[in-house]
């Protein structure tokens, strides 16, 4: 490398020169890349010799480095601020806020689909979500030979709250039609959706506290079927309730008849879910009984609590669901 | 092309290119453009065309005689045109005027401003938003409008930036019309044998004028009658000498025959009557202005820097762009997602404001240039001036005040120094001697010079005088010495006067005594001072008569050498008291056939006279020395006199010797003296022309002080072009028309504000209100200060893009939710950068920038690798990480720990998955999910205006420490606050979720990227600390920019 002259050591002469450059010899274009890319002269490759490669290679090396080294240590410090078990910000002060979703499963293949379909009359198609729901419900399994899952888990009642630390057991052997061995009605075109409330950290719902106090949009098969239901057990107003309609006019002729199962909702002592070992998910399997074939059918279910607000746009308290069966 | 026609003729060639024939239309404009479309030129011209279109025309107007003269034009030399024929000619050639340059119509200006530079780019990206919302729209239900949205965004930017830059160029332009609307010309004309006065646009061919001294030539007229009529030329050829001009046809060359004056010059003197030749365009000037119009300028250097840059920036944008296409394709995303990719890639890589940040910093620059009388009329001359290394000035006018004034006089055998200065602050002289009194009575009596009326409250010297120069400065000299000269005048009236002349070379008069008991005419008579002498046989000297002897004349010869040796301009005394019985009052003086004595007058003294250099110019020559800018002056004057002045004006630097002055030193002939010795050179027009381009560029080379004396306008481009051939960037001065070429051809062509001529400021981009050499040096300064500041300024700007690119790259490559949203992109770019950047126009300089050399056009480029290495690699590359971590903090403090992030992105992204779980189990809905990506955008943006804070502070200075620099740049403070308070609306105004999808932050949200906005401030002190402990190291060679 030159060293360059310090322009104060420059007689006047030179340093009026320093400025009048002899203009090079003009070169086509195909020269200039080559000899940026290669210039025999100077043995600069891409504009610097192999020695100033490296010493900028180098100082770019210990910089990155360094920058590396203050973001793990950013990094390290903020992470021992976390909890492994609970996160930071909960309920209304994190941006999950108290108004919980609902969740289906099967989900589709695709990922940005939220349709729903096989052909009635092939099993081949049919396996595919029976498989994922199996897969999905493998968790609830409770056959014994899963050491550890179970001795968290608790048979709870509403009257049986879960102690704590404890879960609440949700057995879905016996939900009818909805099971793996029925192949969950897929194969007679009677297929179940299953049906489960966000998780939010500490979120505890706000029941409706009386069957005479339902919201007016609430359906009225479901008013009606929370009025039967409390009336027979006060406890059951401790309940998410649940219903799923067809989105247009169409949809809810062509959806038929729906049943529910276990409950039509989900029952109160599953919550506040606290990031407990082994927690279930409370599932509700909406059994569509007779959908009409060939058609799409747009499906809403929505998950109704007093604290649970509802817009259909921004899918709030609710799913958006559809299905084809061919 | 300029160039070669200017070499292969000498220096009465501009003329002759001026004074050909009408060129014929070839249907192009001045600048080459086709006129219309309609009538397609055969072939096109190449430069060398020229040469053919150059062949004489015979302008035989000065040939002829007047009858024919009449004959032709159907004029008569007292009745003049009939009104007819007047309004005929009118209409069939238009006004007398001069036609403007074409102007680019407004439209094709707004237009470019609108598609020209990242407009093009972001263009594209709103059309690529258009078209995927469009492709969204007819195959989903639903499509979200985002894309819309950005779409209508991002066209909306490019108008706003658009309308912003237009309406700053149109701004600029509105004060050149200024000084189109010239106050009206009128010219006196004989119509149908009645004298009128009219518009001088008015005029046609064949119309009689009358022109008197004191008016404007309003065309190019033939002189069919004059009384002692002088006219001033120099504005278009030059030679300041006013020349005499008669009906008398003297010379082939219609610029040199004493028979026709020209459009724009001045009569001086005397009256004249003529008849109109040629009109507008067509006249002498109006060829001149048309060569002008028609040089190729070529760009400014901080246009070539910024296209430059912009190529640059395209480039990245583009090839990041379509690589990330590309590999978004590979990584099989849908093509759509892949355009929206290339929209934010584009979206991230232009710097939008930037180009507005540029112009307002350059506008700030130019209003604070012209409240210091530099007017700068392109925008971009700002800086040009600033890159200037060589600068051609004028002499008169310009370094000089224009004013001849008496500098020395001589008498009683002393030289005594006058004062020449402005305000009268130099050295007082005795005024008391008798030769002085006998000296001043012959210089205020012997002197036809008169004070214009009305100038009461002007000094003295500031004063307007009609009549010659020398005689002007004298009656100055003699109003300071002595009061009132009028009065002197009127006390000793004036019998008979033989004026100046040519073959004489002396002007007498004879006055009547003011003593009332003296009555004895005095004669006095003022002249070339060796043909003075030759009329005298005594000589004056301490109040008594004595033999004017052989050593008298020696002294006298003494005298007139040293002084004629300063370059002045030297004047011989005498008088005679004429006896009264022979010359009584009321004596009949006869000038034709003298009556009198013109011999054995009685000598009194030498006065001298020079056009004095400006108090401020010396100074300003030493600044721009110190500045490494070679100052080179170019005069149309005598070469002893221009030599004369560049020693006093520092131009010619003390101790240092022409080529000349070492041949008379060491006694031998110049041919014998290496000329690589001298270090000034004197050259003469004459030797210039003799010179190829190669013995030009080597004197332009080894010589480091230069004057051009006795050159004419058109070897002033070749000068200008030399110095251009060199690398140099040329600045000119000049004031005439016929410098109008070389203002152009300069890369800043500077004309002077009170001197100049119309056409000389329509070619020049900058203009000095106050016609001083010292504001062109007030120009540099401020023209060097902007490049700096812009070079800060664009470092500070494009530093943000790498954390505005790299949440793009991370959301491809990495598949984590996007960290940076695009409209939060263009929250940082046009909102909280945009005044920052501004600000740092304001910034204070670092050191002394007059003590520098200039920017070497070549390698000190705007943005060079250093800037981009800088901004992107190191310090943009600290800003992404704040910003990431920022994110990664937002992510896991709301439940999604980093490692959870990487691959989540189809699912994040996806309308139909309802519940996404996050690391502690909790499921959130496709709604939560956004508001907390949109959060993170917001965190993202609010930390990069964190760190910006940081790279605000250092991009103040490149080599001091901010404690050397401190804080008193109050625009650049509140600059900090401002982007800070704007971060702070932007985040927390309800409804910006809505509208910019903005969310309110958590306060600690704003706290992770200060590790990373101190480490910044603290790295780059550090950096700075080194440059500043090893200069021209190699931190400097990497990171100086």
């Amino acid at each position: 490398m030159t060293v360059k002259k310090r322009t104060s050591d420059l007689t006047s002469l030179e340093r009026f020169n320093m400025y009048y450059r002899e203009k090079e010899p003009p070169l086509t274009g195909s020269q200039k890349v080559k000899r940026f890319i290669w210039n025999p002269k100077t043995r600069q490759f891409c504009g610097r010799t192999g020695s100033s490669w490296s010493k900028i290679a180098l100082f770019y090396f210990i910089f990155y480095s360094a920058l590396a080294i203050l973001v793990a240590i950013c990094m390290w410090t903020f992470l021992q601020l976390l909890d492994a078990r609970q996160p930071k910000w909960q309920l209304e002060r994190s941006i999950i806020g108290t108004n919980p979703g609902l969740g289906f499963r099967p989900t589709p293949p695709e990922v940005a689909s939220s349709v729903i379909w096989y052909k009635g009359n092939d099993p081949g198609s049919q396996q595919f979500w029976v498989k994922k729901l199996s897969t999905f419900l493998a968790a609830y399994k409770r056959d014994g030979k899963k050491a550890g899952a179970g001795q968290n888990i608790h048979n709870c009642d509403f009257k049986l709250p879960p102690p704590a630390g404890k879960v609440c057991d949700v057995d879905i052997s016996a939900w009818g039609p909805c099971v793996q061995d029925n192949y969950f009605g897929y194969h007679k075109s009677t297929p179940c959706i299953f049906l489960k409330l966000n998780k939010i950290y500490g979120w505890r719902p706000k029941f409706y506290n009386s069957s005479d106090n339902l919201p007016k949009d609430m359906p009225e098969d479901l008013k009606e079927h929370i009025r039967n239901m409390t009336a027979y057990d006060k406890n059951y107003l401790n309940m998410v309730w649940v219903s799923c309609q067809g989105e247009n006019p169409a949809d809810r002729e062509n959806i038929g008849p729906i049943q529910y199962l276990p409950h039509r909702g989900f029952p109160g002592y599953y919550f506040p879910y606290t990031n407990q070992e082994g927690y279930l998910s409370p599932l509700v399997a909406v059994h569509l009984q007779r959908p009409k074939t060939g058609m799409l059918i747009n499906i809403e279910c929505r998950a109704w609590a007093n604290n649970i607000k509802y817009e259909r746009l921004e899918a709030m308290g609710s799913v958006h669901i559809e299905m084809l069966i061919e | 092309m300029a160039s070669k026609e200017s070499l292969d003729h000498g220096r009465t060639d501009s003329y002759r290119v001026a004074t050909i024939g009408p060129i014929e239309d070839d249907n192009r404009t001045a600048d080459g453009q086709f006129k219309t479309r309609r009538k397609p030129p055969a072939k096109k011209r190449k430069p060398g065309d020229l040469e053919d279109l150059k062949q004489e025309l015979d302008i035989d107007y000065h040939k002829v005689t007047p009858e024919e003269l009449y004959q032709r034009f159907q004029t008569h030399p007292e009745n003049g045109l009939s009104h007819a024929k007047a309004k005929e000619n009118l209409e069939r050639d238009g006004p007398n005027a001069l036609t403007p340059p074409k102007q680019t119509p407004e439209w094709v200006k707004f237009c470019k401003n609108l598609f020209g530079g990242f407009a093009l780019l972001l263009w594209i990206g709103a059309i690529l938003c258009f078209i995927a919302y469009g492709i969204q729209a007819s195959t989903v239900e639903e499509p979200a409008d985002d894309n819309l949205y950005l779409g209508i965004v991002l066209a909306a930017v490019v108008i706003v930036t658009g309308i912003f830059s237009y309406y700053q160029e149109s701004k600029s332009s509105k004060i050149m019309e200024s000084f189109k609307n010239m106050v009206p010309q009128f010219a006196t004309v004989i119509r149908e044998g009645e004298k009128l006065t009219l518009r001088a646009e008015d005029l046609v061919l064949g119309d009689i004028v009358e022109v008197k001294f004191g008016d404007r030539i309003p065309a190019d007229i033939r002189i069919i009658e004059a009384r002692g009529f002088k006219v001033d030329n120099s504005s278009l050829t030059g030679e300041s000498e006013p020349q005499s001009r008669g009906a008398e046809f003297t010379n082939e060359n219609p610029l040199e025959t004493k028979n026709l004056a020209f459009f724009s010059t001045n009569a001086v003197e005397g009256t004249a009557k003529g008849i109109v030749i040629c009109c507008g365009d067509n006249t002498v000037m109006g060829r001149i202005a048309g060569l002008a119009s028609g040089l190729d300028t070529g760009e400014t250097p901080i246009a070539k820097e910024i296209h430059h840059f912009i190529h640059l920036i395209t480039g990245v944008a583009v090839f990041l762009g379509v690589t990330f296409f590309v590999i978004a394709f590979i990584l099989g995303y849908h093509w759509l997602d892949a355009v929206i990719f290339l929209i934010g890639i584009i979206v991230a890589n232009v710097p939008e404001g930037l180009l507005a940040t540029v112009t307002v910093c350059l506008t700030l620059t130019a209003k604070r240039m012209a409240s210091k009388n530099c007017l700068v009329k392109n925008l971009e001359a700002v800086e040009t001036l600033g890159s200037t290394s060589t600068i051609c000035s004028d002499k008169t006018g310009t370094l000089t005040q224009n004013r001849m004034t008496v500098a020395h006089m001589w008498f009683d055998n002393q030289i005594i120094e006058a004062d020449t200065t402005e305000d009268q602050s130099g050295v007082q002289y005795d005024r008391t001697s008798p030769g002085f009194k006998a000296l001043a009575k012959i210089a205020s009596l012997c002197n036809r010079a008169e004070f214009k009326g009305g100038q009461d409250g002007v000094p003295i010297l500031k004063k307007e005088v009609a009549g010659d120069a020398s005689e002007a400065a004298l009656l100055k000299c003699m109003e300071l010495a002595l009061g009132d000269v009028l009065s002197i005048r009127k006390r000793n009236k004036k019998v008979c006067e033989i004026p100046f002349n040519s073959t004489n070379k002396y002007q007498v008069s004879i006055h009547e005594s003011d003593d009332p008991s003296d009555p004895r005419h005095l004669l006095v008579m003022k002249g070339a001072p060796e043909r003075i002498l030759e009329r005298c046989s005594t000589i004056f000297i301490g109040g008594k008569e004595k033999v004017l002897d052989e050593e008298m004349k020696e002294a006298f010869n003494n005298a007139y050498l040293e002084l004629g040796g300063l370059g002045e301009r030297v004047l011989g005394f005498c008088d005679l008291q004429l006896p009264s019985d022979k010359y009584p009052i009321g004596y009949k003086f006869n000038t034709d056939d003298p009556n009198f004595p013109l011999d054995n007058l009685r000598f009194v003294g030498l006065m001298s006279m020079i056009d004095p250099p400006r108090a401020a110019v010396p100074d300003a020559v030493a600044k721009c020395r110190s500045a490494g800018i070679k100052v080179i002056m170019v005069t149309g004057d005598h070469p002893i006199t221009a030599k004369a002045i560049a020693k006093s004006v520092g131009i010619i630097s003390e101790g240092n010797e022409t080529v000349e002055d070492i041949a008379a030193r060491l006694n031998i002939p110049v041919s014998e003296v290496n000329p690589r010795e001298a270090k000034a050179a004197v050259v003469h027009g004459t030797e210039l022309r003799e010179l190829n381009s190669d013995q030009l560029d080597e004197i332009l080379k080894f010589h480091t002080e230069i004057v051009f004396a006795r050159t004419s306008p058109q070897q002033k481009l070749i000068i200008v072009e030399g110095c251009q051939r060199l690398g140099a960037i040329v600045a000119v001065t000049g004031d005439g028309v016929n410098d109008s070429p070389a203002l152009k051809k300069a890369d800043i062509g500077v004309a002077m504000g009170i001197a100049g001529s119309d056409v000389s400021k329509q070619a020049a981009d900058m203009i000095l209100l106050d016609d001083n050499f010292a504001s062109i040096v007030t120009g540099v300064e401020e023209g060097r200060l902007i490049f700096d500041n812009l070079k800060k300024s664009i470092a500070y700007t494009l530093t943000s893009n790498i954390p505005e690119i790299s949440p793009f790259l991370a959301f491809i490559l990495c598949d984590i939710p996007l960290p940076l949203g695009t409209v939060t992109i263009l929250c940082i770019d046009l909102g909280t950068d945009m005044v920052p950047a501004i600000s740092l126009a304001y910034e204070a300089p670092e050191s002394d920038i007059m003590k520098r050399q200039p920017r070497d056009p070549y390698r000190d480029n705007l943005v060079n690798r250093r800037l981009i290495s800088m901004a992107y690699g190191q310090i943009g590359m600290i800003q992404a990480a704040a910003g990431f971590f920022v994110y990664f903090v937002i992510m896991a403090e709301n439940g999604f720990l980093p490692m959870k992030l990487f691959g989540i992105r189809k699912q994040w992204d996806s309308k139909a998955i309802n519940d996404l779980t996050d690391s502690y189990g909790q499921e959130w809905t496709y709604r939560d999910r956004k508001a907390l990506e949109f959060t993170c955008h917001t965190a993202f943006f609010v930390s990069i205006v964190v760190v910006q804070w940081a790279d605000l502070i250092i991009c103040k200075t490149r080599r001091n420490s901010i404690i050397h620099q401190g804080m008193r740049n109050w625009a650049l403070n509140f600059g900090l606050i401002f982007e800070t308070a704007l971060a702070a609306f932007l985040s927390y105004t309800p409804g910006m979720d809505k509208g910019l999808r903005m969310y309110p932050l958590k306060f600690v949200w704003w706290l992770p990227a200060i590790p990373f906005m101190l480490s910044i401030f603290i790295y780059d002190e550090i950096r700075r600390f080194y440059l500043r402990r090893n200069p021209g190291g190699w931190l400097e060679q990497e990171t100086y920019y």
